[in-house]
């Protein structure tokens, strides 16, 4: 008997099941890769794979420093691809060879698009005002304090305006004792730090949707000049020297081991911290903000979008609008560090209502002191903005150029 | 029937032939057809056509990133980084000449450096080079020769020195290897009867040795030429080309203008113009040292 039914088993496994199961693959590329990363969302594919049966999400991770170039590749060629992660660094040459499906009529059938909040709405518009992208993450930054190191040294008030930060940072500062104030970013992307201090005080980008853009910037104004001239003071005397170098890890080793206490960064540094530092160590507080008391902040993203000639869209889309849920986003973000695309995650999961994530809701919630101002990334100006603004700044600070000659060499490069 | 055997020895080729030129030939076409056109993914790619020397003017005329800066540091990382390899290279492959105990394991740690990927050691030396928390700062204040922290990858000057001696720590390996296979070569006869007419420990190295490795040494030399200067690793993880634009090479620079600008034209044009500086280095090279005869006695 058992002989007979291991027979007609193994005929209906060769001849008939694939008939009755036909699965469908979809090809998923992930581009902000790290092994911690790719399990969390291997495991969250398991999790939608076993209440859609029939579905298999093939997920790529291709190692971080080449992502952006494989998914450049993949999507240029039209290769077999039907989600993809787009960066805020990348979705507008993605947009611009129209490799990306325009989203806007998924959206409106998706109801858990009303409570995107603001900010991860700005950027799923942020090429050519259309919903090319279902954001998934959220970067914004913060400012981690040290206090123990503060309270060794006499500081007891954590710094709410950006004079204030340096004033505190000057008086900490002993390079005898390789105590310094800031951690300093010399290098990659550091120009959101410089642009940072730099506007704080031009009241008038309230009125625009962009830090600066082709047809407006601000780096000749005698404000701007001030603020830059401050970031620069900040350098030479509350930074170490050799910060000029300095990029993400570094800034991180600087805070963790105590010699730069105050640090500006993103959500996605408190996991990494806290596995090197004891939590009760240091806070989080909101940005300080400039001489008028207020602040432009800068945010990053990354998304879900669908590639324009995938055959599985309608598919893919169920999967993207699964992904980013208030439930699943949460517990997304909070395993990765990253802030929630939902307004109900802030809510509904209690990790972000721990201590160290409440500065970044303020910023996002606080629209008279706080004005997100992205930068201009749909403009054929910004690649390669950064590796001319480090190299600038980095002159400036080495004294091999004047600051009013690199301002004005900014001016000319984003007016001509 | 020789005709025919040409003719089958053609077939043999044509497998090799084929990969070759799908794996070499067409990405260095392509390469060199970009370059003369306006390939940046900013733009559609549907509006990408040829547009002369735009590229290459581009680069050569750049206010940002100063060519000449650029070469100079080439040149410099190129010759500084080759002469000690070699030099280092060449004494390790006399050491290691002679049998002695333990020899097998010694070699193998000497050469380890070689089989690293160069952005791992990149990575590896920028942090021993940190300013703030590297090991060679904390050794060198151990040993009181400094007293304040040294910015070895912050100060323009020192970061050139810096990635330098990464560059040497790396190559000397394949100077060794190679040379060592090279005197290995040597008749021991040779030797004996130099020692027989008197002759010193320099005098062999100079009237044995080198001349007997020559064809090594010119080749080696020119191989390693060509890969140094398409070596961007070391320096990409440890200062990106920084700190202003002081160890920025032309291979970064290529990098650069790929993965920051997005413009594969430029990008294309900095890969042409370093093929044409090999080719002419090469040419030269090959005349001066009179390869040509060595290789046909």
């Amino acid at each position: 008997m058992k002989r007979w039914l291991l027979v007609f088993l193994l005929i209906v496994a060769l001849t008939g099941l694939p008939v009755f199961a036909e699965t469908k693959t979809l090809n998923f590329l992930e581009v902000m890769t790290s092994p911690e990363r790719t399990v969390l969302i291997k495991g969250m594919i398991g999790d939608y794979e076993a209440s859609h049966p029939g579905v298999k999400i093939n997920l790529i991770s291709p190692p971080y420093e080449q992502a952006d170039q494989k998914a450049t590749l993949m999507l240029n060629s039209n290769q077999p691809l039907d989600i993809i992660e787009v960066r805020d660094n990348t979705i507008k040459q993605f947009v611009n060879n129209n490799k990306l499906a325009n989203l806007g009529k998924d959206y409106r059938s998706w109801k858990e698009a009303k409570t995107l909040t603001p900010v991860a709405m700005m950027a799923a518009k942020t090429v050519n005002n259309t919903l090319y992208i279902v954001p998934q993450c959220i970067f914004v930054k913060a400012l981690f304090v040290r206090k123990d190191i503060l309270e060794k040294n006499g500081i007891t008030t954590v710094p709410g305006t950006i004079a204030d930060l340096v004033k505190t940072c000057e008086k900490i500062t002993d390079s005898a004792k390789n105590q310094y104030g800031f951690a300093w970013r010399g290098k990659s992307s550091e120009m959101k730090f410089a642009d940072f201090f730099a506007s704080a005080g031009i009241t008038d980008i309230k009125k625009d949707t962009l830090l600066y853009s082709d047809t407006k910037n601000y780096f000749t104004d005698p404000r701007y000049v001030a603020g830059m001239k401050i970031y620069i003071e900040l350098f030479q005397k509350s930074a170490p020297k050799d910060a000029i170098n300095w990029g993400f890890n570094e800034q991180i080793n600087g805070f963790v081991s105590g010699i730069t206490p105050f640090l500006m960064q993103d959500p996605d540094a408190i996991p990494l911290i806290d596995k090197m530092l004891d939590p009760n160590k240091y806070i989080v507080i909101p940005m300080p903000v400039g001489p008028t008391g207020s602040a432009y902040l800068d945010y990053g993203f990354t998304g879900l979008g669908i590639p324009s000639y995938s055959k599985n869209q309608k598919q893919a889309w169920d999967f993207i609008s699964w992904m980013n849920s208030a439930e699943k986003n949460g517990y997304f973000c909070e395993h990765y560090g990253t802030l929630p695309v939902q307004s109900t995650a802030f809510s509904a999961n209690k990790y972000f209502q721990g201590k160290h994530y409440t500065a970044f809701l303020t910023e996002m919630t606080n629209s008279k002191k706080y004005f997100f101002r992205p930068f201009p990334q749909s403009s054929t100006k910004w690649p390669g903005w950064d590796a001319i603004h480090t190299a600038d700044l980095q002159s400036v600070l080495l004294g091999q150029a004047k600051l009013e000659t690199v301002l004005t060499k900014w001016k000319e490069y984003w007016s001509k | 029937m020789r005709r025919n055997y040409n003719g089958f020895l053609f077939m043999l080729m044509i497998p090799a032939f084929l990969l070759l030129a799908v794996l070499i030939f067409f990405p260095v076409v392509k390469g060199m057809v970009i370059a003369f056109q306006n390939y940046n993914l900013n733009n559609p790619l549907s509006m990408v056509h040829f547009n002369g020397l735009d590229n290459f003017k581009a680069i050569l005329f750049d206010t940002n990133f100063n060519f000449w800066q650029i070469i100079i540091n080439t040149l410099i990382w190129i010759y500084v980084s080759l002469f000690f390899q070699f030099t280092l290279g060449l004494i390790l492959a006399l050491l290691l000449r002679e049998p002695f105990r333990g020899r097998g394991i010694y070699s193998g740690l000497v050469f380890y450096p070689w089989a690293l990927s160069g952005f791992a050691i990149g990575l590896i030396w920028s942090w021993m080079f940190n300013g703030q928390f590297g090991i060679v700062n904390d050794l060198l204040q151990r040993a009181h020769l400094i007293h304040l922290n040294v910015g070895f990858l912050s100060d323009p000057k020192l970061a050139m020195i810096s990635v330098i001696i990464v560059n040497i720590w790396y190559g000397v390996p394949f100077f060794a290897i190679m040379l060592l296979a090279g005197l290995q070569s040597i008749p021991k006869e040779l030797f004996e009867a130099a020692e027989i007419d008197g002759a010193g420990s320099v005098k062999r190295l100079f009237f044995i040795i080198l001349p007997y490795i020559k064809t090594t040494i010119v080749s080696t030399v020119l191989l390693r030429t060509i890969w140094i200067m398409n070596f961007p690793e070391i320096i990409y993880a440890m200062t990106s080309g920084g700190p202003n634009n002081a160890t920025n090479i032309l291979s970064t620079q290529m990098i650069n203008k790929l993965v920051k600008f997005y413009d594969y034209g430029q990008g294309s044009a900095v890969g042409v113009i370093i093929m044409v500086i090999l080719f002419a280095f090469a040419f030269i090279y090959l005349k001066v040292s009179g390869a040509k005869e060595e290789g046909a006695a």
